[in-house]
């Protein structure tokens, strides 16, 4: 059976969790004094780095204390209704048996923008007036935004586990999944994930899985490759993955879009799939999956997202038949975000002159960007005259006539006749 | 020689001066006596001359003051549904003050509308029928929504026939004073198909070059407006080297910005030039033809044209082996 290590191997209590018993001292006894009445500070504020046990503590916590644990994150509550609507749960004083109630309002951080307005301040209302212990998480504690609700609030940090807490952590996975694994080797895990517990979790499994033991040398290979080792796990999972299941699984273990692992698939599929058949295979299941992509912009209906998935983990995975591991060879970096955001300036360039054309041609922005500015190009390098009577009609200014001759030299001589 | 985009210049005016397309043009004749225009959708491939036709269909209903009655909106360019909801729908409700009662739209490029876009269209066309017709202009019609087809009469259009694509580029050369010889209006007749748009610009191109125009200009030009190595690019996946291939593609389609679909037609053609078995010609035009759909439906075209130079890697190793 597969199931994300990172989930199936989560505390059950506060004493599983990694590290931070300091932290998670002081949130207990915040939680104890409710006991004796509504202490003065109504919300505990957790803040910390992605991956190191914040919201587990507080699951975990609610799990010892007997509790009542109602969750929502920010993907559940963003604008001022959504949040009011829950408020409700927060200003009783417990549950219906009887119990107390802890309330968790995760991933503040989530509450940006227009869509989320009011959210902020709907939450700092919620908090004045709790009748049960409300828990805040955010991975900054200092963001502007969050000035005043913050004095509402007890702070706690949590901080990244030391190594040895977090190798604590994956030996006793690796006892639970029947692994004999080598000191060395979750030593190494352990640094490389530099406090971000889940993905070490997630590292491990990668490495591990169906195996019986691992070794120090089956994980050195590997290198420091600072935060890009979660991604490489997940490539690997959907590169050479063996069921449909478990590559299409890796896309909840990737921390990084849909749209961004698809990249990181397109760049590296061909340096791993050697035979040509199995190339053309993969290659032809990252177009369709690019056809659905179409698709969902089309309909905007992004629930076709699941056959992108399908097609970008299951259809790549399958594709390998004939083509042999060629020993370590290491994924890249899409070499083409580099080249967009690099060319993002001349891309805007190329619509801007592209919208100059559409008030004269009848043509749009981006068609005309492709389909006229070619020609221009080779009207304005080869004839002068042309080009500044041109440049004149299309109302194309110097930056623009500069972009399309592409040299100093000449863009002088038509500026000359223009002036 | 003059100094505008020539394929705006020698735009027609009126309905007169249409070259092809003679029944659609008749039609439309009709319409412009009859002082009633129902929806329309103007389909075929493009430099056909569907904006063209709507423009004169305009100027030949309303005369000189026709701008206050038309409105062009480009799809491409904008897509959403705020533009239905927001500018189709106020334009489209206020009453014409002229002796025609309703105002017309065209939608250019309406195949790039979003569905949701062209649901919104759907109720405004309906609700306001009596102050604005719409004529919708796209490459394929089947990716206009049906209940928007089932309201508009359909003029399919197809490209220009050789004579009307030769006498159009000649009569254009020889306003502007420039020698075309018959090797490079049947350059410009390869290169471009029929598409008349794209033919007066690359001769307009060509003609900035030297003053006669011949095949070697015509082809060094689309060389350079089209991908000058789209044959590289087919020998280096042929020859098995995929990474080197896509390579060469990603500079095309970002450093140059030519066109998916210009570097689809051009392996196209090239495919039967090149020194492939027969056999595999035509497996392999199969295969060029099902990416060529997908671009048209997908949203990345070095995703889409990479998957063909796969196939490519795969047909050349397949061709060694026999």
């Amino acid at each position: 059976m597969y199931a994300a290590w990172s989930v199936k191997h989560k505390p059950q209590t506060l004493a599983e969790i990694v590290g931070n018993k300091e932290a998670i001292e002081q949130l207990a006894n915040w939680v104890k004094s409710w006991e004796t009445g509504v202490p003065k500070k109504k919300a505990a504020f957790i803040y910390g780095p992605p991956g190191i046990g914040k919201t587990v503590a507080v699951e975990t916590l609610a799990h010892d204390f007997h509790m009542e644990f109602v969750e929502k994150n920010a993907s559940d509550y963003r604008t001022e209704d959504a949040v009011n609507r829950f408020a409700g749960l927060a200003s009783q004083y417990g549950s219906l048996f009887g119990g107390r109630r802890i309330v968790l309002l995760d991933e503040l951080d989530g509450l940006t923008g227009k869509a989320d307005k009011g959210g902020v301040k709907a939450t700092t209302d919620i908090v004045k007036n709790a009748q049960s212990p409300i828990v805040l998480i955010s991975n900054a504690a200092y963001d502007p935004r969050f000035t005043n609700l913050r004095s509402y609030c007890l702070l706690i940090e949590f901080k990244k586990p030391a190594v040895s807490e977090v190798m604590k952590h994956l030996t006793r996975i690796c006892q639970s999944e029947g692994i004999a694994a080598e000191e060395g080797a979750l030593k190494f895990i352990a640094q490389r994930s530099e406090g971000d517990v889940r993905s070490a979790v997630n590292d491990l499994q990668a490495l591990a899985q169906g195996k019986k033991s691992l070794s120090y040398s089956d994980v050195s290979w590997l290198g420091y490759r600072d935060r890009q080792e979660s991604i490489f796990n997940v490539l690997r999972m959907i590169i050479y993955g063996k069921s449909c299941v478990s590559a299409k699984q890796a896309v909840n273990m990737a921390d990084v879009d849909i749209d961004m692992l698809f990249e990181w698939i397109y760049e590296n599929v061909p340096a791993h799939l050697t035979d040509p058949h199995d190339l053309a295979m993969a290659m032809d299941a990252l177009s369709k999956a690019d056809v659905y992509r179409g698709r969902i912009r089309a309909a905007q209906d992004w629930s076709f997202t699941r056959y992108v998935i399908d097609y970008m983990t299951a259809g790549v995975a399958m594709a390998r038949q004939k083509s042999q591991a060629q020993g370590w060879i290491p994924f890249r970096f899409p070499t083409r975000i580099q080249m967009l955001s690099r060319s993002k300036v001349d891309r805007a360039m190329q619509l801007s002159i592209g919208r100059k054309i559409k008030r004269r041609c009848h043509i749009s922005a981006v068609r005309a960007s492709k389909q006229v500015l070619p020609y221009l190009r080779i009207i304005f390098k080869n004839n002068v005259e042309m080009a500044a009577g041109l440049a004149r009609w299309l109302d194309l200014d110097e930056e623009m006539v500069g972009y399309i001759v592409g040299s100093e030299e000449k863009a002088g001589e038509i500026a000359k006749l223009l002036s | 020689m003059s100094f505008e985009m020539w394929a705006e210049k020698y735009r027609p005016k009126s309905l007169v001066d249409i070259v092809d397309q003679k029944e659609i043009v008749e039609r439309l004749k009709s319409f412009v006596k009859s002082r009633n225009v129902p929806h329309c959708i103007f389909a075929g491939p493009p430099g056909t001359g569907k904006t063209t036709a709507a423009m004169c269909l305009a100027r030949d209903l309303y005369g000189q003051v026709y701008r206050e009655h038309v409105m062009e909106l480009n799809a491409s360019d904008e897509r959403g549904i705020d533009v239905v909801r927001e500018t189709v729908k106020t334009f489209a409700r206020s009453k014409s003050v002229g002796e025609i009662p309703f105002r017309i739209m065209i939608l250019d490029e309406a195949d790039n509308m979003t569905s949701d876009a062209q649901q919104a269209l759907r109720r405004t066309m309906e609700r306001f029928t009596e102050t604005c017709r719409f004529i919708m202009c796209a490459n394929y019609s089947g990716k206009i929504i049906e209940p928007i087809q089932s309201r508009c009469a359909p003029f399919r259009f197809y490209y220009l026939p050789r004579e009307e694509h030769d006498r159009c580029l000649k009569q254009m050369a020889e306003k502007e004073k420039v020698k075309l010889s018959d090797e490079g209006l049947e350059a410009i007749f390869e290169v471009c198909g029929g598409d008349l748009r794209r033919a007066i610009n690359t001769l307009q191109a060509a003609a900035s070059l030297s003053k006669p125009v011949d095949a070697k200009v015509v082809y060094s030009i689309t060389g350079k407006a089209s991908p000058a190595d789209v044959q590289k690019m087919l020998k280096t996946a042929i020859s098995g080297d995929f990474l080197e291939a896509r390579k060469q593609l990603r500079d095309m389609i970002q450093k140059y910005g030519v066109a998916g679909s210009d570097i689809i037609r051009q392996i196209h053609t090239e495919i039967f030039r090149g020194e492939i078995p027969e056999v595999w010609k035509v497996k392999l035009a199969d295969v060029v033809g099902e990416i060529d759909f997908r671009l048209v439906e997908g949203s990345d075209e070095e995703v889409q044209l990479s998957a063909l130079l796969a196939r490519l890697v795969e047909a050349g190793c397949d061709i060694k082996k026999t």
